[in-house]
């Protein structure tokens, strides 16, 4: 308590501490009031001119979306500019009465050859939005011909509101090719703004999806400019305040330079027909960089860049089929990884000395192997085999022994350190999915549902790689990497960044994500297998050979459901000395990798060693 | 105007200060419908209706704080101090990636913002402090402890950063010391090297005279009060410092540095960003003229001119729709609900009530006259909201804690 003054004195000060304090207040409120009267009543009529008539508007520069190139400098990806014809709600007549004039106007436009512009129905729908959507332009006409823009402008006089406006959208010169790669760029959606991911987007902007586009949207879309500008009463700019410093430059987004060879993936592309469902990877092993990435079927990403009825018409086609062109098989198809996984298990083998080129099972193929009360066949019958004839003749008897020798855990040890494994590889483009090598725990935990479990009789399944998931990328990482010894490298498809002047931006370093090595003794038996696979004339992938290039490769035919083609596989690498490029194909339902596979594989070779087809 | 039934200062209730209040709450609703109105969303999940909610839970909150005694408050002071500084901090590490700024805590249901929380939680234990220890300008040492409490939540809150917040925990704290013992002219020492800085940045003649004004009237001041010669240097010293300091800061900021306070005092130098929307706010209200266009007619603010215009820029809203009867009406209720306000200290003989009541009245004064200065063009942009009239319902239950606070303090205390 105060106990200096008296408490009476202490009141008195207090209510006039009051007294001041509302009196501050209302002196503040005094000076508002004063100033509010300017506004209103001195200032009036220039501010009610200026809310009537002549208006400031904020248009917004949307930055040109960078570019992608192929290793080579071949463009994939580009822009073009396209117009689109809308309304503009600021600028349409306030009665109603003129508005309808203005929609009947449009209605009765017609071009060269009398076919009207719009569609009454379509039209209703664009006088409807522009009752709440005030700040944007709603399109009633999206990539207009320059005909159409023609006759736009020519009525501009009487269409107050309506305005032809230039966009720049996606251009894919190349249609279908790579299109899983490159994605495609679409209006940025409802669910897409929740996400904090694009806290930094607005609605209307256009934005990458899947692929590329979406992977490195931040880097292609740039900064986008502002401008400050006049209109006048029918919308059309008066001048831009540009002096007053209301103008900021867009900035342009970075090119980019991918590491996808354009003649090569032609080439790919051509070599696995668009009936067909399958996928292909090219990489280069020593460093990560994919040459070439296919999916089939595949998808043209020029349609998104359509007007929205045909927009609408190529999505449904191609989000109803049931053959799912949307999917990148070649990062998201999960198959069994078949017989190239038995380079896995021998290779698990020779590294932990269980087997070696000179050990022969007691058992020899007989078409078969007999395990307990079951008879595991085999493809064919091969006698007695070493490991190098063994993975030549893909025999499937000598693995299921060797498999139960080595047993799992060595076995998915061997593979996870070549890239196979649930752990994704990273590569650049959103939608990967991770594979699975099942060992007791993991196949019990997963089969739980269906009360499976574990048991050792299918060790003989999986040492002959039927059994796992891996995806084609995962194959080809595989292979490459066996055959380098030096590491797996995280298959990437960027390059380099460049800005719109040509400058290096940014370079991808490659970077190691496996140990991927092994002892000499072991690579060497692996190379001499993979080479007789398709060097020596009995073996499975001979089909995959490229005259004057010692190519390395193991088939497979993966079972996946009885009575079905096998899916077929060829895994490949060259030349085996020096690898070089990696390439794994996969074909679904289409029979044996050898026979199926493998040719498609040596079409890529062929063309990355510049040999020639011969007839 | 006659001490009628409803002024009876030994009533329990004001029913004076509830009529007003929902006046006012009322204003929000509407303006918050105009502004947002919308063919597109159905009503429950509009804005105004929102809006509503907020109140009517505020209002259950100023209901239930009725009927808590004024101990139970003192002490719960320290309590809610302490939390509210825990989770000042914890915005400050934890929440800061997404959009928005590092100044919410989502707890799914509702999003807090520990800052609002603060104010009151400031507010609190400040008068509490101060209602047990006055201040004087003659025992520098009784100004530790409320400096303290004061610098740790004023530095969480600017680091956030939100300076105008920040500043409404400064004006509490001046505002406190003014009721807690200090008279008129040592808050205007206190204030003076804040005005130097202001009249000395101008190089115009008018403001070089009116700092050596200022100056003039700081030495008599000092003289009047008898302060001892060690602070009356001190104060001198400040103010005649901080008039050459900030020039010569100034010439040694960098010119991008400098263009950012010009942006930041002057809106309008920046066309593009905050001058665009004073602009349209003061055409939107200059067109309003003094009878405004009617409820709904705003073609500035209807055709979505103003991007925050149902948050921060409610006022533009009303200045349209109504004009300056509208604005005048609207701050005649501001200052009757300010007025109904600190008569409540008249009610008790409390210092802790008196310094409480007051708290509460600057934290809306300044509110009220930031936002609408803003507004009008007479201050710089920030982001606070105008109590009862902006949209937001952090700030809208704030308010009603602070009307519940206020009510609390004249049940409890007549007699």
């Amino acid at each position: 308590m105060y106990n200096d003054t008296s408490e009476n004195e202490a009141r008195i000060r207090r209510n006039w501490n009051v007294l001041i304090f509302l009196t501050g207040a209302f002196i503040l409120f005094l000076v508002i009031l004063f100033q509010l009267f300017s506004l209103q009543y001195i200032h009036y009529e220039e501010n009610f001119q200026r809310s009537e008539n002549n208006r400031l508007r904020r248009i917004e520069l949307i930055a040109d979306r960078g570019y992608i190139y192929d290793r080579n400098g071949n463009v994939l990806v580009r822009n073009r500019p396209s117009y689109q014809i809308a309304l503009q709600a600021l600028e349409m007549p306030k009665k109603k009465a003129d508005r309808d004039s203005v929609f009947r106007r449009l209605l009765d436009i017609r071009d060269s050859t009398g076919t009207r512009l719009f569609d009454s129905l379509s039209l209703d729908t664009a006088f409807q939005r522009i009752r709440w959507v005030k700040t944007r332009p709603v399109r009633i006409l999206e990539d207009a011909t320059m005909e159409q823009v023609a006759v736009i402008e020519e009525h501009s006089t009487e269409l107050p509101g309506v305005s032809v406006i230039i966009e720049s959208r996606r251009e894919y010169p190349y249609g279908t090719l790579a299109s899983h790669v490159l994605g495609y760029t679409s209006e940025i959606s409802e669910e897409q703004l929740k996400l904090p991911e694009y806290a930094t987007y607005s609605q209307g902007d256009r934005i990458g999806q899947k692929g590329l586009e979406q992977e490195y949207d931040k880097e292609f879309r740039g900064t986008n400019g502002l401008k400050l500008v006049e209109v006048n009463a029918s919308g059309r700019e008066v001048r831009t305040l540009s002096d007053v410093g209301a103008l900021i430059e867009p900035k342009p987004g970075l090119h980019m330079v991918s590491t996808i060879d354009l003649k090569l993936q032609k080439v790919a592309e051509a070599a696995i027909p668009d009936t067909a469902r399958g996928a292909l990877v090219a990489i280069d092993p020593r460093n990560g960089e994919i040459l070439a990435m296919v999916s089939s079927p595949r998808l043209d990403p020029n349609i998104f860049s359509l007007k929205r009825r045909e927009r609408n018409k190529g999505w449904a086609h191609v989000a109803l089929d049931t053959l799912r062109p949307l999917n990148n098989r070649a990062i998201a198809g999960i198959y069994p990884p078949a017989s190239v996984f038995k380079l896995v298990t021998a290779g698990a083998g020779l590294e932990n000395g269980i087997i070696s080129e000179t050990k022969y099972y007691p058992r020899s193929c007989i078409g078969g192997y007999q395990y307990g009360a079951r008879f595991q066949k085999c493809w064919g019958v091969h006698g007695n085999l070493n490991v190098v004839h063994a993975l030549r003749l893909s025999c499937d008897v000598y693995f299921y022994q060797a498999g139960l020798e080595i047993d799992m855990a060595r076995i998915n040890e061997f593979a996870r350190r070549f890239g196979y494994g649930e752990k994704l590889l990273g590569v650049d483009i959103p939608g990967e999915r991770a594979g699975w090598l099942p060992d007791s725990a993991s196949f019990n935990q997963r089969n739980k549902r269906l009360g499976w479990r574990w048991a050792r009789g299918l060790i003989l399944n999986l040492a002959i790689g039927q059994g796992q998931m891996v995806t084609p990328l995962q194959q080809a990482v595989f292979v490459g990497s066996l055959a380098t010894n030096k590491g797996v490298y995280r298959p990437h498809f960027m390059k380099e960044l460049r800005d719109a002047q040509g400058n290096v931006v940014r370079r991808f370093e490659p970077e190691i994500i496996r140990s991927g090595t092994m002892k000499p003794e072991t690579h060497r038996v692996l190379m001499n297998a993979m080479d007789s696979v398709v060097n020596h004339p009995g073996g499975t992938g001979k089909r995959g050979a490229v005259p004057g290039i010692r190519v390395g490769g193991k088939t497979g035919s993966g079972e996946w459901k009885k009575g079905q083609k096998t899916h077929a596989w060829f895994a490949s690498v060259a030349p085996l000395d020096d690898p070089q490029i990696a390439v794994a194909v996969v074909l679904e339902a289409a029979g044996g990798g050898g026979s199926m596979a493998a040719p498609i594989a040596r079409k890529v070779m062929m063309a990355f060693f510049g040999k020639e087809e011969d007839k | 105007m006659s001490s009628g039934r409803f002024l009876d200062k030994s009533l329990k209730f004001d029913w004076f200060f509830i009529g007003v209040t929902i006046a006012l709450m009322t204003c929000g609703v509407s303006l918050v419908y105009s502004a947002t109105v919308n063919e597109e969303i159905v009503v429950y999940d509009s804005l105004w209706f929102r809006q509503i909610i907020y109140f009517v839970s505020g209002i259950a909150i100023a209901v239930g704080l009725i009927f808590v005694k004024i101990d139970w408050l003192k002490r719960a002071a320290v309590p809610s101090y302490v939390i509210a500084l825990v989770m000042l901090v914890f915005v400050l590490f934890f929440a800061g990636d997404v959009k928005g700024a590092g100044r919410w805590i989502d707890l799914k249901i509702i999003k807090l913002q520990p800052s609002e929380f603060a104010k009151i939680a400031y507010l609190i234990i400040i008068s509490y402090w101060l209602s047990k220890h006055p201040v004087s300008l003659f025992k520098l040492k009784s100004f530790a402890v409320p400096l303290g409490l004061f610098i740790v939540p004023f530095a969480l809150v600017l680091k956030q950063p939100d300076l105008s917040t920040a500043l409404v925990f400064t004006a509490i704290t001046l505002v406190g010391f003014f009721f807690a013992g200090l008279t008129f002219t040592d808050m205007f020492l206190i204030l003076s090297p804040v005005l130097s800085v202001l009249f000395s940045h101008s190089q115009s003649m008018v403001f070089q005279v009116l700092w050596g004004v200022l100056i003039c009237l700081v030495v008599l001041s000092v003289i009047r009060r008898h302060l001892s010669k060690k602070l009356s240097g001190v104060i001198i010293a400040t103010n005649i410092l901080a008039g050459y300091a900030s020039t010569m800061v100034w010439n040694m900021l960098a010119p991008h540095q400098q263009k950012r306070v010009n942006t930041f005092l002057d809106p309008m130098s920046d066309p593009l960003g905050d001058g665009y929307q004073v602009l349209q706010s003061l055409t939107a209200i200059g067109s309003g003229g003094v009878g405004g266009k009617g409820f709904g007619n705003g073609s500035q603010t209807n055709l979505s001119f103003l991007p925050e215009e149902h948050t921060d820029f409610i006022f533009s809203v009303l200045g349209e729709q109504f004009g300056f009867v509208g604005c005048a009406a609207v701050l005649g209720l501001f200052a009757l609900f300010l007025w109904r306000a600190s008569s409540i200290c008249k009610t008790n003989d409390d210092p802790f009530v008196t310094l409480l009541t007051m708290g509460a009245c600057t934290i809306f004064l300044f509110h009220i006259t930031v936002n609408i200065a803003m507004t009008i063009g007479l201050m710089p942009v920030t982001g606070l909201p105008l109590p009862f009239l902006s949209y937001g319902g952090s700030f809208a239950l704030v308010c009603m804690f602070l009307v519940g606070l206020l009510m609390c303090l004249r049940y409890q205390g007549s007699k």
